[in-house]
């Protein structure tokens, strides 16, 4: 596989999103407009870039079958130290992405990824990885960000055209699953061909 | 590599012992920035809520009123060049009506003009409501801040308007717009009790008639969550 195909893969063939079908749950919680959710998917992109690469320096330290439970820890610290220094030294980025910040410890993209690539790949594959899915991953929540604000609230990327008269729904969870379901739908549509 | 019960424990305990250590020592070193960073956002909220900068006035003075656990906050800013009082910034939490998910804080920024004492601007400076509805409230210009903003807080009824109040409700988060209101309904308190034009003390607010304007009572502090509705 060559190094570009690494990083396309995970915007169409391996879509997190749609294809994958991983990180489900800060998906539909924070895509409710189009900036959130582009702001969510960058956040993702960083840590899981850096999670991969220290995975893929550690993984041979690493028994099988504690590897679980190693990555869960790994990451999970990683994220909180990445949260305080972004806090205390540049809170002007902490105000725009931290409330995505505790969602991503969770988040099954990075477990994934970590799981699936980059325990087996080196550590510059590995950062690619973590470049490509984290691209499919921001494009997917923008998408599905955007449809659910132009139909929800009536304006996209925060530009109001039509106030209060669309259906509300589709800021609302049942909304998300909707959006999320059609998307899904489509995108397999045309990724076929 | 191989698992074995002796390589699998003493990986995960190096792993877990380094991990702990390491997010020790940077919370122990950023502790201090945060604190500092987080003064910061807020000295901005001052200033900006009265319509002002930094380089156009100064906080003169900052006077605390703890309620139960709650604190309010009253800054008085003045004006640099002649020393003059702009107003007052009020940081309040939601007393008596929680978030959605939490109490909300403002900081609020009262001016007296003709008498009257206007509200000039608000900030929001912590809150944890659902992205895309509540949430909507950190935004400039939302309907929130469109029903306060300019207005004289003494004629302010500090409810949304489907209960009778002054406050148009953001679409589909009437909990968390009633937060609102009540944060601001707690910060006018502070504002009147610093200009001394509230007595708190307990004489005082029994002797209040009952058709007063403030129809906050500190002594009736229960912490309520709205229900029914979404947000």
């Amino acid at each position: 596989m060559s190094k570009l195909q690494i990083i396309t893969k995970g915007i169409l063939k391996e879509n997190p999103t749609f294809v994958l079908v991983l990180g489900m749950c800060p998906t539909l919680g924070v895509t409710s407009s189009a900036i959130n959710g582009m702001g969510m998917g960058v956040a993702t992109m960083a840590v899981l870039i850096m999670s991969n690469m220290v995975i893929s320096l550690i993984k041979n330290l690493i028994p099988d079958k504690v590897r679980i439970p190693a990555f869960i820890v790994v990451i999970a610290s990683f994220v909180t130290i990445i949260e305080m220094l972004m806090q205390a030294y540049v809170p002007s980025l902490y105000a725009a992405l931290g409330v995505f910040i505790p969602l991503i410890v969770v988040n099954c993209v990075i477990l994934g990824r970590a799981e699936a690539f980059a325990s087996k790949n080196g550590v510059f594959d590995s950062a690619l990885d973590g470049i490509g899915i984290g691209l499919g991953f921001t494009l997917s929540l923008t998408v599905i960000g955007a449809v659910r604000e132009v139909l929800g609230a009536g304006s996209i990327f925060g530009y109001t055209f039509a106030e209060g008269v669309m259906p509300l729904l589709f800021i609302l969870a049942p909304g998300g699953f909707f959006v999320l379901g059609y998307l899904m739908v489509l995108f397999n549509k045309i990724a076929k061909r | 590599m191989k698992s074995s019960l002796k390589n699998m424990v003493l990986v995960l305990f190096t792993i877990t012992a380094i991990s702990a250590l390491l997010v020790a020592l940077v919370q122990n070193m950023t502790k201090e920035a945060i604190e500092n960073a987080n003064i910061q956002a807020k000295n901005i909220a001052k200033f900006k809520v009265l319509n002002t900068s930094e380089d156009e006035a100064v906080v003169t003075s900052d006077t605390t009123r703890l309620i139960g656990d709650f604190a309010i906050t009253v800054s008085t800013v003045k004006r640099l060049a002649d020393d003059t009082t702009i107003g007052y910034a009020v940081e309040a939490p939601s007393i008596t009506k929680s978030g959605y998910a939490d109490r909300i804080t403002l900081m609020v920024g009262f001016a007296e003009e003709d008498g009257k004492c206007m509200v000039q601007g608000v900030e929001v400076l912590s809150q944890k409501e659902t992205p895309g509805l509540g949430a909507n409230m950190t935004k400039a210009g939302n309907s929130l801040e469109r029903s306060i903003v300019g207005k004289d807080a003494s004629m302010v009824e500090f409810s949304v308007s489907k209960e009778g109040g002054s406050f148009d409700a953001l679409t589909g988060s009437t909990i968390s717009s009633r937060a609102y209101a009540n944060a601001i309904e707690t910060a006018y308190a502070g504002y009147l009790w610093a200009t001394h034009r509230l007595d708190t003390s307990e004489e005082a607010v029994e002797d209040a008639p009952s058709g007063a304007s403030m129809t906050y009572d500190i002594n009736e502090l229960e912490t309520e969550k709205g229900e029914g509705d979404h947000e």
